[in-house]
């Protein structure tokens, strides 16, 4: 925080609270640095995984104290970056990736940020110069919320701790209709009014002498050749991934895997244990509802891997019990989450630290309903505005959904084919207006042109949408709430890059859903596991809801509409997602 | 199981400020062990159950809810019921005691019933099979381990024990308890008999601990199978084994079996996992339940020597470190602790 309106005790006390809301994703150690003449104060709870000795306490600086850092993530190429600097001439205390960060910074400037592989969000304080800045990495993994008001600046790994620390107290009023639109709160927005996230790639800096600031992308993505022999990506797709892989397994704590049984998790279970051997851990969790258990898919890669094996049944009384943790866990109301909390759960229970997880393959190969459903936007873009009106007297919400058509606007294109709520059902929920809604998703958000309705845009449309604002943030505060760290390898930076530089005719494949991606690794990965319907890491929670003696009491619900759509949840009209985000209006409001 | 019911409606009832009584039929005063519940909120009739049926009239207009712990006592339910409609009336239901047909008396209760509360899923869908009983009626509450048995700390096979059954750590040791009864002879113990022969070549030294109150037909038989097997060697048969003898054994063994077929929930699988114990347990009844339908441990065809064999096998193959045996018994206690219980039955009375 830095503030020249706060004295510094005050700011010594919000940063102290703020870092006892963030408490358990870092249940290690706690560290705060005050700068009485800045009016600046960083906070930091440590889970501790690389250094796990008293050298990484944080905030740090280095031994001049010329720069300070508060760094949430991992750096997965510090080994190499410490290398690089040292023949630069950086001298070294501690073993942590934090130091490589401040180092780096001290030598190459703003320069450093888009050196950095890894997943962070941090704010480096720079004496010399006066500045601090808040950087976040290429692909959104970590979470960076500011506050900027009245020359005063806040930030924060979690919304909450804005709001108990008395930061950001009033409310945006506008979320419950993001959230029934997305069934997430999209960047940059939030909960609370002037509070966002900051933008992937991007850094914030802070001029303290005039307490202003501006934001600006580190990241220029290049323009890219494509790759376009099938062979020849496959080979690049298997080397970069192992090494994506090898490189994420850096740790000095216990390490495990997520293991859901799909195509994603397995490989990476599979190219993991070639590095780990036994000393890895795996992480399952199954159903006693048979449709759900995945056993049979999780036993094919296990039988084929050494190290300790969890598996844990989740049950429907285990969801009634853990319900209102999972919903305070959530920190902003999403309509995911709660199938990361369980296995985050059983993961710090069975003594782990971090784990690798398989998000993000589905978002570069095509793995989505949506990347087949996107060429009907080519289509359907061309009716005229009239005939897209009459789709208001549609019943089922599939065809009403069309009318999203009527919006000349990326994300109408996005809710077409994802949405939860059609915006004529979010105003009668809401007891509001359809023009007012429309007003709140469309016309306050920045129009961005994209090509033509194709499978890179779908891709697009879920790495930026669905997975930034649901996969990523459910999953980054549901490990947390555990004290535990989740990796994404599939989202290295350089893995991605490569990914998207292969050309689309053989990167995504109409009839199999990431056929590239099983193709590369044919030799390793069993067809049983990618052979058959996409299952996805799903609970049943339709079933699990639907029992839920809260969720499905329509009296805890204000208004007809939202009594209508409990009463169709319980005869199996109404999808759970839908239920869920109504549940979480009712509750906050 | 009725001792850790009974502590936990106390705890419960005292944090809520509730009165509370429990009346055993069969047990008397000086049964009661005062650490699950203090003598002034217990009684024992001794088995004199026309007295019981007596008192019970006297008091039927005084509870709010009443607990009938058996089926068998239907009639007590019925009667509060009649006397006193506001009193909500719930049955335990365990195993295979309301896995049948039941009399026209216990059906009657059973109509009357505000709520079942069934020890597994299992029991709770045998409830719908068998009596139609409404599935909104029925609550599963699983059993929870005890909480005054004595849980171990460390893992190492008590010296005291070896030397009992002239054995070393080096054995590979399977233990069944169970009661022995020539009517019930569903427990599995036979299947387990007749796999040792099988697996004598493969582990020479293997021992199978046979542990249970046994009556004298059943006795005979189980000597006449061990003698057929050609398992002298290896079968010990210990008789009644004493409750205070119990996790000593569970840290003897490597491996607890019971290929059981009507088990309610088997409460003998959460023991010997609190005692961090490997189980294998039958497949067709409510000790799915008890295992966490494969989390906790191996559940088996119980009929198919093959499956049992296989399982054993692959038990006795991966080594069972201390560190292995720590986990099974956290896992287990997660999930099976009295804190657990008695808030669910908490949620429960309140709900009510």
């Amino acid at each position: 925080m830095i503030s020249t309106r706060l004295n510094p005790d005050d700011i010594y006390e919000k940063v102290s609270i703020m870092c006892r809301a963030l408490q358990h994703g870092g249940p290690d150690d706690e560290g705060i640095f005050l700068d009485k003449n800045a009016s600046s104060a960083f906070g930091h709870r440590r889970l501790s995984i690389i250094d796990l000795s008293k050298n990484g306490h944080q905030p740090m600086a280095d031994d001049q104290k010329r720069a300070w850092i508060t760094f949430n993530g991992e750096i997965y190429n510090y080994l190499d970056l410490k290398h690089e600097l040292r023949q630069a001439g950086a001298v070294f205390c501690s073993a942590t990736d934090t130091e490589v960060i401040l180092q780096a910074y001290l030598h190459w400037g703003t320069a450093a940020f888009a050196k950095l592989r890894g997943m962070f969000a941090f704010a480096l304080y720079d004496t010399i110069n006066a500045v601090t800045y808040l950087v976040r990495d290429t692909n959104g993994i970590k979470p960076l919320y500011y506050h900027i008001n009245d020359g005063q600046l806040s930030f924060s790994s979690e919304v909450k701790a804005l709001k108990l620390a008395g930061i950001a107290t009033e409310e945006d009023e506008t979320w419950p209709v993001r959230l029934l639109a997305f069934g997430n709160i999209p960047e940059p927005y939030t909960t609370l009014k002037k509070v966002f996230s900051l933008p992937k790639g991007s850094f914030l800096t802070w001029d303290h002498h005039h307490n202003n600031h501006a934001i600006r992308p580190y990241h220029i993505t290049s323009a890219v050749s494509y790759i376009t022999d099938k062979n020849q990506a496959e080979e690049y797709i298997r080397e970069s991934l192992k090494t994506a892989i090898k490189r994420q397994l850096i740790a000095d704590a216990p390490i495990g895997v997520f293991l859901s049984g799909g195509t994603d998790s397995s490989l990476i279970t599979l190219l993991a244990a070639q590095h780990k051997q036994q000393q890895l851990k795996t992480i399952s969790i199954f159903f006693n509802e048979k449709a759900y258990d995945e056993r049979q898919y999780q036993n094919l890669i296990l039988d084929r891997i050494e190290g300790e094996k969890f598996t844990h049944l989740v049950k429907q009384n285990d969801f009634d019990a853990h319900f209102p943790q999972i919903i305070d866990a959530m920190d902003m109301p999403t309509t995911d989450g709660i199938n990361t909390w369980f296995i985050s759960n059983y993961a710090h229970l069975d003594g782990l630290k971090a784990v690798l997880s398989g998000i993000g393959a589905d978002e570069l190969f095509g793995g989505y309903p949506s990347f087949r459903r996107i060429k009907y936007l080519n289509y359907l873009r061309k009716f005229p505005a009239a005939l897209l009106n009459l789709t208001t007297y549609f019943t089922t919400d599939r065809y009403r959904k069309i009318s999203f058509l009527k919006h000349n606007h990326y994300l109408a294109d996005y809710l077409l084919l994802r949405g939860l709520f059609v915006p004529a059902d979010i105003a009668k929920i809401l007891n509001t207006d359809t023009r007012q809604v429309n007003e709140i998703l469309f016309n306050s958000a920045p129009n961005i042109t994209r090509g033509g309705y194709n499978e890179e845009l779908a891709a697009w449309f879920e790495s930026n949408l669905y997975m930034q604002n649901q996969l990523l943030r459910d999953t980054d505060v549901m490990g947390m709430s555990h004290g535990l760290e989740v990796r994404v390898p599939f989202l290295d930076e350089d893995f991605k890059k490569l990914a998207e530089s292969i050309s689309p005719g053989i990167r995504f494949n109409n009839h199999h859903p990431k056929k590239l991606l099983t193709d590369s690794f044919a030799a390793i990965l069993p067809p049983a596991i990618w052979n058959r319907p996409k299952m996805g890491f799903t609970f049943p929670l339709q079933q699990w809801m639907k029992q839920n003696n809260e969720m499905s009491d329509e009296s805890l619900y204000k208004g007809e509409k939202a009594k209508n759509i409990i009463k169709a949840f319980r005869k199996d009209q109404m999808h759970w997602s839908k239920v869920f985000a109504l549940y979480q209006i009712q509750r906050y409001a | 199981m009725t001792r850790t019911l009974a502590y936990s409606l106390y705890q419960v009832s005292k944090l809520n400020k509730w009165a509370f009584k429990l009346w055993s039929v069969y047990d008397s005063d000086h049964n009661l062990m005062p650490q699950y519940l203090p003598a002034q909120n217990f009684k024992g009739f001794n088995a004199d159950r026309p007295r019981f049926l007596t008192k019970v009239l006297g008091i039927a207009t005084w509870p709010d809810i009443i607990i009938i712990s058996h089926i068998n006592l239907a009639i007590i339910g019925l009667v509060v019921k009649m006397i006193n409609p506001k009193c909500k009336v719930w049955l335990i239901a365990h195993g295979i005691e309301v896995w049948r047909p039941l009399s026209a008396l216990k059906k009657r209760f059973l109509k009357n019933c505000d709520k079942v509360l069934c020890v597994s899923n299992f029991t709770k869908e045998e409830m719908i099979r068998w009596h139609k009983t409404d599935p909104d009626l029925c609550e599963v509450l699983n059993n929870a381990v005890d909480p005054f048995m004595k849980l171990p700390i460390k893992f190492a096979k008590p010296q005291h024990l070896l030397n009992r059954y002239q054995i070393t750590a080096e054995n590979p040791l399977i233990f069944s308890l169970t009661r022995l009864a020539s009517t019930e002879q569903y427990k599995g113990h036979e299947q387990v008999i007749k796999v040792i022969k099988n697996l004598k070549p493969r582990f020479p030294r293997i021992k199978y601990i046979l542990a249970g109150q046994s009556d004298p037909e059943e006795k005979i038989r189980i000597k006449e199978l061990i003698t057929k097997y050609d398992v002298e060697e290896q079968v010990i048969l210990t008789g009644f084994l004493d409750e205070t003898e119990l996790a000593d054994h569970f840290l003897l063994a490597d491996l607890f079996v019971l290929p059981s077929k009507k088990e309610g929930f088997g409460i003998v699988f959460i023991e010997a996992l609190a005692c961090g114990l490997p189980v294998i347990c039958g497949n067709s009844d409510g000790s799915v339940d008890a295992i966490r339908n494969g989390e906790l441990g191996k559940a088996i065809r119980a009929d198919n020597l093959d499956e049992l064999d296989k399982a054993i096998t692959e038990s006795l193959t991966t080594p069972l470190t201390e560190n292995k045996r720590q986990h099974l018994q956290k896992q287990c206690l997660l999930h099976f602790n009295e804190q657990n219980y008695r808030s669910y039955l908490q949620q429960l009375l309140v709900d009510e």
